[in-house]
């Protein structure tokens, strides 16, 4: 399926309610939130506490993983991390203090697995993978210009490289449909990709680059070697920088998966136009701390973004952090990590061990904070509309999830569910979800007069290749491993 | 939208690089050209002025975009003063022949009583939301934090409201996202100058915004009591030189205290900037980030927080920030306060991409509470630090005889080393500038704050004496080789009496 250039907040379109303060372009960024905004406010303005607000909003809808704050606490509390001297309170190398890019240099050669030590000279640090977004747009775009990416993708991107950059994005649609071409759900392929290089091209849209986010999100899938080297032979074809998003490598829970990532590969087809960002947000589960890393061996790109570092600045002290948390490969490897992958492995299980309960369909995968779940059939027509009005009821019976139409889905039905977090908030939030479900189904029952069993998918994959969760050829459940979660110690 | 990269620079432009601008004085309607030695003795020339910093761009790259090569070429007036500094620090141990930075507008004399009080144990406190994404105005406990302490310090009249409160990574930040929400690519804010000059960076790296020019000079004549001294007027007549140019100015950059000069505009002073600016419809940005360093306690400082009743309260945004008042730039944090919502909110959307730490916001927030430890321990002790250094480096000036405008504020002096140019021009400033990095004493020379006038230089004295003696010494071995030119008899100016 060909993208279709699309950019849903149109930049040249007069806001109704303009300001008389702002520029067009100023009036443009305050209004430029749909409705993932507004379901965070109404969240924030109401969010769950198990004593404060029992009654308050779960949140299945943010991708953060609060299984290991207690992990991560001890570890940033610990004597080696209070210390100050001058130069952390100073003005540092704005591509950050030369003592952490060594670190991140270090720590991506091992974790990547590169297979020659990766330089500090080519780390550029940031205050957040957003603002690695940002930069690369910048430099790597004229206003006006775009990026590609398949879809569905975080929509958080659109923003990061718009508020800005001015970039847009070219979206190349997955979906789920199996076909000869597509043999699991939402796979991408180069064709998918040409197709949407030629359409963008077609309507004079001039792109610049390709975004790959690997592990994905909001899918869970993770690309083979070979994929991966696909994508980039297709983009050096073209003249494509890409953009690979490795934010989730380290959140590759089960042991049968294997992640490779870019900077592991013997050989880059175009090492000049490779770019790949890291950051501690989600694989340390620490997303308010805002640190992320861009490694390129392209010395424009690097001294071009370094120029904007300034504005993506980080506090010395906390660069001191990061640089204690990456170099304690022994406390990574042995307590973090372990621990880390059991915890999800064990809310993943939960969680669809309840969503195969309810014979919610969803993409089983081993990586990332959420799942990806098929919630077409609870939608009174296949629309976005629908979509919408199935999510608010979430929102009104309490809790959040993301609507597909965030991730540029192009099958409306589609929502992601993030479940790291504790077991009785898992508990609470599936318990809701059932409600709204059985609600929906009972009201679609009797509306459209329709034998529930024609309310069903069909052409689902085979479950044997665990792409596709399918409930009624599923055998039971083999026993939640709900004890880790119970062992979990109250944070 | 974004044409301005493709156009030529204009011959009305100042590039910073070249001498050979013509630039369009409205004094009398001529253009002088600026190699003119004789300057001193005509009209002031240049008294508005229009940045244009794509114009010194030149390479492209095959890889960047035309907007990411001119950002790549983009040349920090201060960089290769800072760049040299960093590759060859000076270190009483370790490197005594490396360069003595008197260029970085940094306080180097507290980091003693920041570091113990940042070392406390309330400061190492971790709590779930720390970790997790916060709303990009900044934690809501830190907002209500800076509102208190604002309140407090610039004397508000009434209490000061956490909805009107932004913190992002530090001020450059706000002027970043101040520029891309008030105006469009390829419109412009009044500035006086000299300036500040990173805030042409700020404006222009992300949000295409250029600067126009209110050029101040040294000579006091007509209404001026002292130099470069901001008036009415000049603001007036770079408006209308710029509108005649057809550039859109959305609004006008006041830093006070000043920086370079070290000025303080008094009140009654600030209230004419305010209504002049009312009167155009321009947004105010008033950057205040060295509130706090105002060491000489005969001075007064009145903020714009401070008012009883503002102009325009709509289009006024005042920016603070931790860097110069507490002396920890690395730190970055930042703070807008303004009562604009449609403002606030838009420079919060751009917050993701300005994001502090949420234990940074954390310690932030327990050092503004702190005012035991702010009022008692540090103003009293940073203040007193900085008048001492403040006296020696000026009695060092005068022993050498180098004349420097008065200052109460901040933590540099604006001196005048115009009689050791052999011509006035810029080249002659840069070439003296690099004789001092050569003899390892970094000053930031008067072009990197786009002073029309050459020969002046900004030295910040804020560190330890023996670095102050060491680099003053360099300083004088400099001077001692140059002749100081004679110039074509210059009567003794008013001005002097303001400057020692």
């Amino acid at each position: 399926m060909s993208g279709v250039f699309s950019e849903p907040n149109n930049p040249r379109a007069k806001h109704l309610q303009g300001s008389a303060y702002l520029s067009n372009r100023g009036t443009d960024i305050k209004f430029r939130h749909g409705v993932t905004e507004e379901f965070m406010v109404a969240y924030e303005a109401d969010n769950y506490d198990e004593d404060k607000n029992p009654n308050g909003i779960i949140n299945f809808g943010i991708s953060e993983n609060k299984l290991c704050f207690d992990l991560l606490s001890k570890r940033l509390t610990q004597s080696d991390m209070h210390h100050i001297e001058p130069p952390l309170l100073q003005y540092p190398d704005w591509r950050g203090h030369m003592f952490l890019r060594e670190e991140m240099a270090r720590f991506l050669t091992y974790y990547c697995k590169a297979p020659t030590p990766l330089k500090p000279e080519n780390v550029t640090l940031f205050n957040g993978c957003s603002s690695v977004f940002s930069a690369l747009a910048t430099v790597l775009c004229d206003p006006g210009e775009a990026l590609m990416i398949p879809t569905p993708f975080y929509g958080g991107i659109s923003n990061s490289v718009y508020l800005y950059g001015n970039v847009q994005l070219v979206f190349a649609h997955l979906d789920s449909k199996i076909t000869e071409a597509n043999t699991r759900p939402f796979q991408l392929t180069v064709e998918k990709l040409k197709m949407a290089l030629q359409g963008a091209r077609s309507e004079g849209v001039h792109v610049k680059g390709l975004i790959l986010i690997n592990p994905q999100n909001p899918l869970g899938d993770i690309y083979s070697q070979e994929e991966l080297l696909e994508y980039l032979e297709f983009a050096k074809r073209h003249e494509l920088h890409v953009i690979l998003d490795e934010l989730y490598m380290l959140s590759v829970f089960d042991e049968s998966a294997t992640f490779h990532s870019v900077l592991s590969m013997d050989r880059l087809p175009d090492p000049q136009r490779t770019h790949v960002m890291w950051g501690t947000s989600k694989d340390f589960g620490v997303s308010g701390i805002r640190f992320g890393a861009l490694y390129t061996e392209n010395r424009d790109v690097s001294s071009a973004v370094a120029k904007l570092c300034y504005l993506h600045g980080l506090s010395g002290i906390i660069q001191y952090q990061m640089a204690q948390l990456l170099r304690d490969h022994d406390w990574i490897n042995q307590v973090y990590l372990p621990t880390n992958h059991s915890r999800l492995k064990a809310a993943h299980t939960y969680i669809t061990d309840e969503l195969k309960t309810l014979g919610i369909p969803f993409l089983n995968r081993n990586s990332g904070l959420y799942i990806w779940m098929d919630l077409r059939r609870y939608l009174r027509t296949g629309t976005f509309e629908e979509e919408l009005l199935l999510c608010r009821r979430f929102l009104d019976n309490k809790v959040l999830l993301s609507c597909g139409k965030g991730f540029q889905c192009f099958e409306p039905g589609w929502f992601r569910l993030v479940f790291t977090d504790k077991i009785h908030r898992l508990q609470l939030g599936m318990q809701r979800i059932r409600q709204v479900l059985q609600q929906q189904a009972q009201e679609l029952h009797q509306k459209l007069s329709v034998p529930r069993q024609l309310l069903e998918q069909e052409g689902q994959a085979d479950s044997t290749d665990e792409a596709v969760f399918v409930p009624r050829q599923q055998g039971p459940t083999s026993g939640t491993k709900t004890r880790d979660l119970i062992g979990l110690p109250h944070q | 939208m974004f044409s301005i990269f493709k156009q030529e620079a204009r011959g009305l432009a100042t590039s910073p690089a070249s001498s050979s601008t013509q630039d369009l004085g409205t004094n009398g309607g001529e253009g002088l050209d600026s190699n003119s030695s004789e300057k001193t003795d005509k009209e002031p020339v240049n008294v508005y002025g229009l940045g244009d910093p794509a114009a010194k761009f030149s390479q492209m790259s095959p890889y960047l975009s035309s907007r990411g090569s001119i950002i790549k070429c983009f040349r920090d007036a201060a960089e290769e003063g800072y760049k040299a500094y960093h590759l060859d620090e000076y270190d009483e141990d370790k490197n005594p022949k490396g360069i003595i930075n008197f260029g970085t507008s940094e306080n180097k004399l507290c980091f003693d009583l920041l570091s113990s009080r940042l070392n406390q144990r309330d400061m190492h406190h971790i709590e779930p939301p720390m970790l997790q994404y916060p709303n990009w105005k900044g934690h809501m406990w830190l907002r209500d934090e800076v509102a208190q302490f604002l309140s407090y310090y610039c004397k508000a009249p009434v209490p000061l409201k956490p909805e009107n409160v932004v913190v992002v990574n530090g001020c450059a930040s706000l002027f970043s996202a101040l520029a891309t929400v008030l105006c469009d690519p390829g419109e412009a804010f009044l500035i006086s100058s000299p300036y500040y000059g990173a805030i042409t960076q700020h404006v222009y790296l992300y949000g295409n915004v250029r600067l126009v020019y209110a050029h101040l000079d040294s000579r006091v004549t007509g209404m001026d009591s002292r130099p470069f001294q901001l008036t009415v007027k000049k603001l007036e007549i770079a408006l209308l030189g710029a509108k005649s140019e057809g550039i859109n100015v959305k609004g006008l950059v006041l830093i006070n205290p000043q920086n370079p000069l070290g000025d303080i505009y008094s009140q009654e002073q600030l209230q004419e900037y305010l209504e002049f600016a009312k009167r155009h419809e321009l947004h105010v940005i008033v950057d205040e980030v060295y509130m706090l360093s105002v060491f000489d306690e005969s001075a007064m400082f009145q903020s714009v927080l401070g008012m009883d009743s503002l102009p325009d309260p709509q289009r006024t945004h005042v920016i603070w920030g931790t860097s110069k008042d507490f002396g920890i730039s690395g730190f970055r944090f930042g703070t807008l306060y303004t009562e604009n919502q449609d403002v606030a909110n838009a420079v919060a959307s751009l917050g993701c991409l300005h994001g502090i730490c949420g234990t940074v916001q954390y310690q932030m927030a327990q050092l503004l509470r702190d005012r035991d430890w702010i009022n008692q321990v540090y103003l009293s002790e940073n203040h007193a630090r900085l008048r001492a250094a403040h006296a020696y480096i000026t009695e060092e000036l005068e022993t050498l005889n180098i004349p420097f405008l008065r200052t109460k504020a901040g933590f540099f002096i604006w001196i005048d080393l115009r009689k050791y140019l052999c011509t006035d021009t810029f080249e002659e400033e840069f070439s003296l500038w690099h004789r001092f990095l050569d003899h390892k004493v970094l000053l930031s020379c008067g072009k990197a704050f786009e002073c029309k006038e050459p020969g002046w230089f900004r030295l910040v004295f804020s560190d330890k004496i023996p670095r102050l003696r060491l680099g003053i010494q360099r300083i004088r071995e400099v001077l001692e080789k140059e002749p100081q030119v004679a110039k074509t008899a210059c009567p003794a100016s008013p001005w002097r009496r303001a400057v020692s």
